[in-house]
Protein backbone atom coordinates (compact mmCIF):
# COMPACT_ATOMS: atom_id res chain seq x y z
CA UNK A 1 0.00 0.00 0.00
CA UNK A 2 3.05 2.37 0.80
CA UNK A 3 4.12 1.84 -2.69
CA UNK A 4 0.82 2.43 -3.68
CA UNK A 5 0.53 5.89 -2.43
CA UNK A 6 4.29 6.77 -3.44
CA UNK A 7 3.72 5.52 -7.33
CA UNK A 8 -0.01 7.61 -7.12
CA UNK A 9 2.28 10.79 -5.98
CA UNK A 10 5.08 10.38 -8.02
CA UNK A 11 2.51 10.02 -11.22
CA UNK A 12 0.85 12.97 -9.71
CA UNK A 13 4.17 15.23 -9.77
CA UNK A 14 5.05 13.41 -13.26
CA UNK A 15 1.70 14.17 -14.24
CA UNK A 16 2.92 18.14 -12.96
CA UNK A 17 5.39 18.49 -15.46
CA UNK A 18 3.13 19.03 -17.83
CA UNK A 19 1.74 21.75 -16.14
CA UNK A 20 2.60 25.30 -16.88
CA UNK A 21 1.98 26.84 -13.61
CA UNK A 22 1.75 25.31 -10.26
CA UNK A 23 1.48 26.73 -7.17
CA UNK A 24 3.25 24.59 -4.40
CA UNK A 25 3.98 24.36 -0.23
CA UNK A 26 6.06 22.46 2.15
CA UNK A 27 5.17 24.22 4.78
CA UNK A 28 1.14 23.75 4.92
CA UNK A 29 -0.66 23.08 8.63
CA UNK A 30 -3.17 20.20 8.95
CA UNK A 31 -4.51 20.00 12.69
CA UNK A 32 -6.58 17.19 13.83
CA UNK A 33 -8.85 17.68 16.38
CA UNK A 34 -11.31 15.71 18.73
CA UNK A 35 -13.48 17.10 21.36
CA UNK A 36 -15.18 15.23 23.80
CA UNK A 37 -16.67 15.89 27.34
CA UNK A 38 -13.79 14.22 28.97
CA UNK A 39 -10.53 15.55 26.71
CA UNK A 40 -9.82 17.90 24.02
CA UNK A 41 -6.89 16.76 22.05
CA UNK A 42 -5.29 18.51 19.30
CA UNK A 43 -2.63 17.49 16.98
CA UNK A 44 -0.39 20.14 14.44
CA UNK A 45 1.59 19.08 11.42
CA UNK A 46 3.41 22.20 10.50
CA UNK A 47 5.07 19.98 7.27
CA UNK A 48 2.99 19.66 4.55
CA UNK A 49 3.88 19.24 0.74
CA UNK A 50 0.51 20.81 -0.90
CA UNK A 51 0.32 21.62 -5.19
CA UNK A 52 -2.18 22.97 -6.88
CA UNK A 53 -2.87 23.77 -10.25
CA UNK A 54 -5.36 26.75 -11.27
CA UNK A 55 -5.60 25.47 -14.92
CA UNK A 56 -6.45 21.99 -14.43
CA UNK A 57 -7.69 22.02 -10.67
CA UNK A 58 -5.64 19.35 -9.70
CA UNK A 59 -5.13 19.50 -5.93
CA UNK A 60 -3.11 17.18 -3.61
CA UNK A 61 -1.24 16.90 -0.29
CA UNK A 62 0.90 14.90 1.61
CA UNK A 63 1.90 14.50 5.29
CA UNK A 64 4.27 12.22 7.22
CA UNK A 65 2.24 11.35 10.56
CA UNK A 66 5.06 11.08 12.66
CA UNK A 67 5.19 15.07 12.16
CA UNK A 68 1.85 15.29 14.10
CA UNK A 69 2.76 17.12 17.54
CA UNK A 70 0.41 16.42 20.66
CA UNK A 71 0.62 18.99 23.60
CA UNK A 72 1.25 15.85 25.72
CA UNK A 73 3.95 13.05 25.19
CA UNK A 74 1.80 9.95 25.76
CA UNK A 75 -0.59 11.13 23.23
CA UNK A 76 1.67 11.40 20.84
CA UNK A 77 3.11 7.87 21.15
CA UNK A 78 -0.41 6.21 21.42
CA UNK A 79 -1.51 7.89 18.34
CA UNK A 80 1.90 6.81 16.27
CA UNK A 81 2.06 3.13 17.87
CA UNK A 82 -1.56 2.41 18.31
CA UNK A 83 -3.95 4.57 16.20
CA UNK A 84 -2.37 5.34 12.87
CA UNK A 85 0.32 2.48 13.37
CA UNK A 86 3.12 5.12 11.51
CA UNK A 87 5.77 2.76 10.95
CA UNK A 88 3.42 0.93 8.75
CA UNK A 89 1.60 3.61 7.49
CA UNK A 90 4.17 6.40 7.47
CA UNK A 91 2.15 8.85 5.38
CA UNK A 92 -1.21 10.28 4.35
CA UNK A 93 -2.69 11.96 1.72
CA UNK A 94 -4.98 13.67 -0.81
CA UNK A 95 -5.43 13.59 -4.23
CA UNK A 96 -7.48 15.54 -6.09
CA UNK A 97 -9.66 18.22 -8.26
CA UNK A 98 -11.19 21.30 -7.43
CA UNK A 99 -14.45 20.78 -8.99
CA UNK A 100 -15.77 24.16 -9.56
CA UNK A 101 -11.85 25.53 -11.12
CA UNK A 102 -13.26 26.61 -14.29
CA UNK A 103 -15.18 29.23 -12.05
CA UNK A 104 -12.28 30.34 -10.29
CA UNK A 105 -10.24 33.45 -11.47
CA UNK A 106 -7.15 32.42 -9.43
CA UNK A 107 -5.22 35.38 -11.20
CA UNK A 108 -7.74 37.86 -9.21
CA UNK A 109 -7.29 38.84 -5.71
CA UNK A 110 -10.09 37.12 -3.56
CA UNK A 111 -11.82 34.55 -1.97
CA UNK A 112 -13.72 32.02 -3.58
CA UNK A 113 -15.82 29.06 -2.41
CA UNK A 114 -14.22 25.67 -3.75
CA UNK A 115 -15.62 22.00 -4.26
CA UNK A 116 -12.68 19.58 -3.97
CA UNK A 117 -13.43 16.21 -4.82
CA UNK A 118 -10.68 13.16 -4.66
CA UNK A 119 -9.50 10.37 -2.91
CA UNK A 120 -7.93 10.77 1.00
CA UNK A 121 -5.44 8.06 1.60
CA UNK A 122 -5.29 7.55 5.80
CA UNK A 123 -3.76 4.31 8.03
CA UNK A 124 -3.55 2.82 4.56
CA UNK A 125 -7.05 3.21 3.62
CA UNK A 126 -8.25 5.26 0.48
CA UNK A 127 -11.74 6.66 0.42
CA UNK A 128 -13.01 9.01 -2.16
CA UNK A 129 -14.13 12.22 -0.40
CA UNK A 130 -16.24 15.46 -0.90
CA UNK A 131 -15.25 18.95 0.85
CA UNK A 132 -16.05 22.48 0.73
CA UNK A 133 -13.34 24.61 0.98
CA UNK A 134 -12.09 27.91 0.22
CA UNK A 135 -8.90 29.46 -1.88
CA UNK A 136 -7.79 32.93 -1.18
CA UNK A 137 -5.85 34.72 -3.62
CA UNK A 138 -3.93 37.69 -2.56
CA UNK A 139 -0.10 39.22 -3.50
CA UNK A 140 0.40 36.47 -5.81
CA UNK A 141 -0.11 33.43 -3.41
CA UNK A 142 -3.24 31.45 -3.09
CA UNK A 143 -4.26 30.45 0.44
CA UNK A 144 -6.07 27.49 0.40
CA UNK A 145 -8.48 26.21 3.54
CA UNK A 146 -10.84 23.54 4.18
CA UNK A 147 -12.15 21.89 7.40
CA UNK A 148 -14.03 18.73 6.97
CA UNK A 149 -14.47 15.38 9.18
CA UNK A 150 -13.19 11.85 9.17
CA UNK A 151 -14.75 9.09 11.08
CA UNK A 152 -12.18 7.05 12.43
CA UNK A 153 -13.74 3.68 11.53
CA UNK A 154 -14.15 4.44 7.92
CA UNK A 155 -9.58 3.78 7.84
CA UNK A 156 -10.09 1.00 10.14
CA UNK A 157 -8.10 2.92 12.89
CA UNK A 158 -9.20 1.60 16.25
CA UNK A 159 -9.01 2.95 19.44
CA UNK A 160 -8.88 0.83 22.46
CA UNK A 161 -12.09 0.34 24.70
CA UNK A 162 -10.13 2.16 28.06
CA UNK A 163 -9.50 5.79 25.94
CA UNK A 164 -13.01 5.14 23.76
CA UNK A 165 -14.45 8.00 25.69
CA UNK A 166 -11.74 10.23 25.52
CA UNK A 167 -11.38 10.48 21.36
CA UNK A 168 -13.84 11.70 19.21
CA UNK A 169 -15.43 9.08 16.90
CA UNK A 170 -15.30 11.61 14.29
CA UNK A 171 -12.38 13.88 13.84
CA UNK A 172 -12.11 17.70 12.52
CA UNK A 173 -9.53 17.82 10.07
CA UNK A 174 -8.36 21.74 9.14
CA UNK A 175 -6.60 21.72 5.97
CA UNK A 176 -4.28 25.02 5.95
CA UNK A 177 -1.85 25.83 3.32
CA UNK A 178 -0.41 28.93 2.10
CA UNK A 179 0.66 28.17 -1.91
CA UNK A 180 3.44 29.77 -4.02
CA UNK A 181 4.32 29.88 -7.35
CA UNK A 182 6.84 27.42 -8.32
CA UNK A 183 9.14 29.13 -11.24
CA UNK A 184 10.45 27.16 -14.02
CA UNK B 1 -4.58 3.54 66.73
CA UNK B 2 -5.52 -0.12 66.01
CA UNK B 3 -3.43 -2.09 63.84
CA UNK B 4 -6.04 -2.08 60.75
CA UNK B 5 -6.04 1.20 60.70
CA UNK B 6 -2.62 1.70 59.96
CA UNK B 7 -2.95 -1.09 57.52
CA UNK B 8 -5.62 1.07 55.79
CA UNK B 9 -3.50 4.12 56.06
CA UNK B 10 -0.61 3.24 54.32
CA UNK B 11 -2.60 1.92 51.27
CA UNK B 12 -4.66 5.03 50.75
CA UNK B 13 -0.93 6.47 50.91
CA UNK B 14 0.43 4.30 48.48
CA UNK B 15 -3.11 4.70 46.41
CA UNK B 16 -1.99 8.37 46.64
CA UNK B 17 1.83 8.44 45.59
CA UNK B 18 0.72 6.09 42.37
CA UNK B 19 -2.14 8.16 41.35
CA UNK B 20 0.29 11.26 41.79
CA UNK B 21 2.99 8.75 40.16
CA UNK B 22 0.70 8.28 37.15
CA UNK B 23 -0.54 11.76 36.34
CA UNK B 24 3.01 13.43 36.67
CA UNK B 25 5.36 10.73 34.66
CA UNK B 26 3.18 8.40 32.92
CA UNK B 27 0.13 10.82 31.59
CA UNK B 28 1.96 14.31 31.77
CA UNK B 29 5.19 12.84 31.18
CA UNK B 30 7.56 15.36 28.94
CA UNK B 31 8.37 15.38 25.52
CA UNK B 32 11.39 13.88 24.78
CA UNK B 33 14.59 16.25 24.82
CA UNK B 34 15.45 16.58 21.26
CA UNK B 35 18.61 18.64 21.91
CA UNK B 36 19.83 16.52 24.49
CA UNK B 37 19.22 13.01 22.99
CA UNK B 38 22.08 11.04 21.76
CA UNK B 39 21.93 10.16 18.05
CA UNK B 40 20.96 7.11 16.75
CA UNK B 41 22.59 7.82 13.37
CA UNK B 42 25.33 10.20 12.25
CA UNK B 43 25.94 10.54 8.37
CA UNK B 44 26.30 12.92 5.41
CA UNK B 45 22.93 15.13 4.85
CA UNK B 46 23.59 13.79 0.89
CA UNK B 47 23.72 10.61 2.07
CA UNK B 48 20.65 10.41 4.32
CA UNK B 49 18.72 12.09 1.03
CA UNK B 50 20.19 9.38 -1.39
CA UNK B 51 19.07 6.45 1.35
CA UNK B 52 15.45 7.70 1.25
CA UNK B 53 15.42 7.92 -2.65
CA UNK B 54 17.64 4.45 -3.38
CA UNK B 55 15.34 2.55 -0.87
CA UNK B 56 11.91 4.61 1.01
CA UNK B 57 10.72 1.35 2.65
CA UNK B 58 14.77 0.61 3.80
CA UNK B 59 15.48 3.79 4.78
CA UNK B 60 11.94 4.04 6.85
CA UNK B 61 13.08 1.32 8.75
CA UNK B 62 16.48 2.59 9.82
CA UNK B 63 15.83 6.51 10.49
CA UNK B 64 12.21 7.14 10.36
CA UNK B 65 11.35 8.10 14.37
CA UNK B 66 14.93 8.06 15.00
CA UNK B 67 17.30 10.56 16.10
CA UNK B 68 19.92 11.42 13.21
CA UNK B 69 23.02 13.69 13.13
CA UNK B 70 23.36 14.84 9.70
CA UNK B 71 26.27 16.86 8.25
CA UNK B 72 26.45 19.46 4.88
CA UNK B 73 26.42 22.63 3.59
CA UNK B 74 23.27 24.50 4.32
CA UNK B 75 21.90 25.68 0.89
CA UNK B 76 19.27 27.82 2.40
CA UNK B 77 17.08 29.03 5.80
CA UNK B 78 13.19 29.42 5.22
CA UNK B 79 11.53 31.09 7.66
CA UNK B 80 7.26 30.40 7.09
CA UNK B 81 5.47 31.49 10.20
CA UNK B 82 7.52 31.72 12.95
CA UNK B 83 9.60 28.37 12.36
CA UNK B 84 13.20 28.36 11.16
CA UNK B 85 13.98 25.39 8.50
CA UNK B 86 17.66 24.57 7.23
CA UNK B 87 17.28 23.49 3.64
CA UNK B 88 19.69 20.95 2.32
CA UNK B 89 19.15 20.90 -1.69
CA UNK B 90 20.38 18.10 -3.74
CA UNK B 91 17.87 17.95 -6.38
CA UNK B 92 15.25 19.77 -8.32
CA UNK B 93 11.64 18.70 -8.94
CA UNK B 94 7.81 20.04 -9.49
CA UNK B 95 7.93 21.44 -5.64
CA UNK B 96 11.43 22.86 -6.27
CA UNK B 97 14.33 22.39 -4.27
CA UNK B 98 14.27 18.50 -2.64
CA UNK B 99 16.63 17.34 -0.33
CA UNK B 100 16.81 18.17 3.55
CA UNK B 101 14.88 19.81 5.77
CA UNK B 102 15.82 20.41 9.60
CA UNK B 103 12.76 22.29 11.78
CA UNK B 104 14.59 24.09 14.30
CA UNK B 105 13.87 24.02 17.70
CA UNK B 106 12.38 27.97 18.78
CA UNK B 107 15.75 27.89 21.29
CA UNK B 108 18.21 27.17 18.17
CA UNK B 109 16.64 29.92 16.04
CA UNK B 110 19.46 32.69 16.79
CA UNK B 111 22.17 30.21 16.23
CA UNK B 112 21.00 29.33 12.95
CA UNK B 113 20.80 33.34 11.45
CA UNK B 114 24.78 33.25 11.98
CA UNK B 115 25.41 30.59 9.05
CA UNK B 116 25.47 32.09 5.12
CA UNK B 117 24.51 29.54 2.30
CA UNK B 118 27.76 27.05 1.84
CA UNK B 119 28.80 27.44 5.52
CA UNK B 120 29.10 23.58 6.80
CA UNK B 121 27.24 22.62 10.11
CA UNK B 122 26.11 20.00 11.41
CA UNK B 123 22.66 19.23 12.99
CA UNK B 124 20.58 16.73 14.64
CA UNK B 125 16.93 16.00 14.92
CA UNK B 126 13.65 13.49 15.21
CA UNK B 127 13.79 11.95 11.36
CA UNK B 128 9.66 11.99 10.21
CA UNK B 129 10.41 10.59 7.03
CA UNK B 130 10.43 10.94 3.17
CA UNK B 131 7.26 12.57 1.40
CA UNK B 132 8.68 11.95 -1.82
CA UNK B 133 10.33 15.26 -2.06
CA UNK B 134 12.19 15.28 1.21
CA UNK B 135 13.74 14.13 4.49
CA UNK B 136 12.24 15.83 7.14
CA UNK B 137 13.60 16.35 10.26
CA UNK B 138 11.90 17.82 13.58
CA UNK B 139 13.08 19.28 16.53
CA UNK B 140 16.72 20.33 15.05
CA UNK B 141 19.44 21.68 17.20
CA UNK B 142 22.83 22.84 15.91
CA UNK B 143 25.65 20.75 16.71
CA UNK B 144 28.23 21.98 18.26
CA UNK B 145 31.63 19.52 17.49
CA UNK B 146 34.32 19.82 19.89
Amino acid sequence: MKRKISVLFIAFLVSGTMFRQNFVTKTGHIKFYSDTPIETIEANNHAVNSALNPKTGDFVFKILIKSFEFEKALMQEHFNENYMESDKYPNAMFKGKVVNAGDIDFGLAGTNDAIIKGDLTIHGVTKAVEENGTFTVKDGKIHGQSVFSVLLEDYKIKVPGAVKKQISESIEVTVDVMLEEVKP
Amino acid sequence: MKKWMKIIGALFLVGILAVLYVWFFVYNKPHRDYEKADPDHILAAEELFLKYRQDKALADSLYTGMVVQISGEIDKVESPDSSLIAVFVFDQGMFGDEGVRCILLPNQHTKLKSFSPRDKITLKGYCTGYNDTDVILEKSSIVIEQ
